[in-house]
């Protein structure tokens, strides 16, 4: 306890940096992925930061220097150009975006390999800890680094502000945007300028696989919690930086813990929880509202049935049997219907068997006639063959609102109470 | 000598995922071979904390375990839990690498391991293998990638015709009644044995780079499925070869060279394509 109080009033000043330098690198990846998330762009972070590899060793051949601004900026370079390689081969050949992802990926890297092995055979020594540039070593942050994830961030998010509109556009419907006067190359630009910037500082913290998991993770967590951009890119956002904020604390109360994996556990940890728990897009959500579905149309079909035997004469009384002969219900799907019907007071039993409330009946006349209605329509309007509407209006009968009802009849010229008693095929006698 | 059975290694690794790689480009797959060489890490882990041991079968064992269950993940994820492809990839791999790289830090104690045991095998190792099975000098990589390769040649052409119908129409192999999922789900086992299997003698950026850049070379260039497999078993051959030449002249990585070399390649196909126009059968 005392220690999360340490934490959260960040008295250790040297879980201060970690903590701000961590959180803020989680919340502005998370932000910044939305807009490649959007795009389906979303493995391009694994890319651009495999490919700077090459760029680190390059300026550090060039200056003889670990300077962390010339690094960043080989990083950075190498890293612009693996983007524009990637959208260059996906635009001028048939090669596919994940491709092309992995072609650039494997060969800068490959490169990279190439000259790390150079540097470690031709230099003695100066070279050592320049890999921490690449696979990240989050220990050794200082308070220079997280005053860049600060001016990171600020500039990012100036960035975002005040293209936010054209950016919008763009990720939505880049054909819609460019109709609209909007300069794709430009937001492209953009939306890769900040992926860059925010991958360029952060590896140094994190390592490669662990930023562009920063870039990928949340926004899928928080695409289960809205459909809204901004929106997204706030929660995205915010899970990025609860997640950062929560793995610092995980490596500041167990000291041996690396920060970077664990953000990224917890970060995955949110997308797994979002996944199945979010509202509307979760897996529990989704599969209780087709069970609902699956429910009420059984529950239909059945009280359809029933109306159609009372209404061919075969008396009010009915059970699986007699429905069967037009419904099939299988015994235990029969027992589950009946007595949710009964619960909500539809039907009734009767000593041999079952029977129809008024309220039932109502109801199934209702879906009876929504059927023959919709068989009409699909007849008369849709030059649909006669044998074949019964299949389709079998599905629509469950969705078909009485105000489509209303309309459909208006269309037909039919009175508003128009109540055949047969379905149309049962009319037309079969030809031979 | 040694030469020679580098360059034969980088051929029988390029041929075998080659032959894969053709496929998964076809199915929009191609970082699968990037997301299974992070993943497979905690396999590795687990294995060596149960068998106690750095012997290479145990660990490779855990790995192939591991890239299969990746695989599964990634299609349950996107299937159920409809997630957006390539962000179902992203989030299992980087969360298996993440939970890997905690075991081993959590373990470094009492293990010395990490992920270069199988993931980063040096090509350069290759020939220092050797074994002396019937009397001949052949390093035991060699062995394992032709048997991987034989393996390899023996599913693709007894299943390319059910992988090629999943992969160009997959609604309509449903609908005449063929098993999609079991299509998947046998390319991306026979997927991860291949990369798993290769890894351990050639290291994961070389199996990444013959998983996607034969294969695209060979697209661009023809249409025909036999002119493919032929371009890519030159591709892979070339590769071996000028990167071998490469890493000879500036004394660096083999690996690395030969993935560039790959490149190479595949930048000259890229710029003849453009210069025929996007459509051109050979």
């Amino acid at each position: 306890m005392e220690l999360i109080w340490k934490y959260i009033t960040l008295a250790d000043p040297n879980v201060r940096y970690v903590a701000w330098a961590i959180l803020l690198l989680g919340g502005v990846s998370g932000a910044v992925g939305t807009f490649n998330f959007l795009r389906k762009k979303t493995l391009i972070g694994e890319t651009v930061a495999h490919s700077m590899l090459p760029g680190v060793l390059i300026a550090f051949m060039l200056s003889g220097v670990k300077n962390p601004f010339v690094l960043i900026t080989g990083a950075a370079i190498s890293g612009w150009l693996s983007i524009q390689l990637v959208d260059y081969i996906t635009n001028e050949s048939k090669i596919k975006g994940d491709s092309a992802l992995a072609i650039v990926l494997s060969s800068f890297f490959g490169f990279g390999i190439v000259l790390l092995s150079i540097i470690q055979n031709n230099y003695s020594g100066e070279q050592s800890g320049l890999d921490h540039y690449i696979f990240g070593n989050a220990a050794a942050m200082s308070p220079l680094d997280s005053q860049t994830f600060i001016l990171v961030s600020i500039a990012v998010m100036i960035v975002v502000l005040l293209n936010f509109h054209n950016i919008k556009a763009v990720v939505f419907n880049k054909d819609y945007a460019a109709s609209i006067g909007i300069n794709i190359k430009r937001v492209d630009s953009l939306i890769s300028f900040i992926t860059i910037l925010s991958i360029s500082v952060g590896i140094k913290a994190v390592g490669i696989v662990m930023m562009s998991a920063l870039l990928i993770i949340p926004p899928t967590a928080a695409r289960f919690w809205t459909q809204r951009l901004t929106p997204m890119v706030l929660i995205s956002g915010f899970f990025g930086a609860l997640a950062g904020w929560l793995g610092a604390f995980v490596s500041y109360a167990e000291t041996s813990m690396p920060t970077g994996p664990w953000t990224i556990v917890i970060v995955s940890i949110i997308a797994f929880v979002s996944m199945v728990f979010a509202p509307k897009r979760g897996v529990i959500y989704q599969r209780w509202t087709k069970l609902k579905l699956m429910r009420r149309i059984n529950e239909e079909n059945l009280l359809k049935a029933a109306v159609q035997c009372e209404l061919k004469g075969l008396g009010k009384l009915f059970n699986r049997l007699s429905i069967n002969t037009r419904q099939k219900f299988e015994t235990r799907l029969w027992n589950r219907t009946i007595k949710r019907l009964r619960r909500k007071g539809l039907v009734r039993k009767v000593h041999t068997g079952f029977t129809l409330t008024a309220d039932g009946r109502a109801y199934g006349a209702e879906i009876d006639r929504r059927h023959k209605i919709w068989e009409i329509y699909l007849q008369r309007r849709m030059q649909m063959n006669i044998h074949l509407v019964h299949d389709e209006a079998e599905t629509m009968e469950h969705f078909l609102t009485p105000e489509i009802e209303a309309e459909i009849l208006g269309e037909l010229g039919l009175c508003s109470r128009f109540n055949p008693i047969l379905e149309i095929h049962e009319i037309i006698p079969e030809t031979a | 000598m040694d030469a020679f059975w580098i360059i034969v290694t980088g051929f029988l690794v390029a041929s075998s995922t080659g032959m894969l790689g053709n496929l998964l480009l076809l199915r929009k797959m191609s970082m699968m071979g990037d997301a299974l060489s992070h993943a497979v890490l905690p396999g590795i882990v687990v294995a060596y904390l149960i068998s106690g041991s750095r012997a290479s079968v145990p660990l490779f064992l855990g790995a192939i375990f591991m890239g299969v269950l990746t695989t599964f993940l990634i299609h349950f994820f996107s299937a159920r839990g409809k997630m957006q492809g390539d962000a179902a990839m992203g989030t299992v791999f980087t969360f298996l690498f993440a939970v890997g790289v905690i075991m081993v830090t959590r373990y470094a104690g009492e293990a010395d391991i990490d992920a270069d045991c199988v993931l980063h095998g040096e090509i350069a190792f290759v020939p220092l293998q050797t074994s002396s099975f019937l009397g001949l000098g052949v390093p035991s990589p060699v062995w394992t990638l032709l048997i991987l390769l034989a393996l390899i040649q023996l599913i693709f052409w007894t299943g390319y015709k059910g992988w090629m119908i999943t992969s160009f129409n997959q609604e309509y192999a449903q609908s005449i009644g063929i098993r999609t999922a079991l299509w998947h789900y046998s390319l991306m086992a026979a997927t991860s044995v291949a990369t798993v299997v290769s890894f351990e003698s050639v290291g994961a950026i070389l199996v990444i780079a013959f998983l996607v850049v034969p294969a695209a070379t060979a697209y661009l260039l023809t249409n025909n499925l036999k002119w493919m497999t032929v371009l890519i078993l030159v591709q892979g051959l070339l590769s071996a070869l000028i990167g071998y030449w490469i890493s000879d002249l500036v004394q660096g990585s083999i690996s690395g060279a030969m993935s560039v070399a790959s490149f190479f390649q595949f930048v000259l196909a890229f710029l003849w394509s453009k210069k025929r126009g996007l459509k051109s059968p050979l």
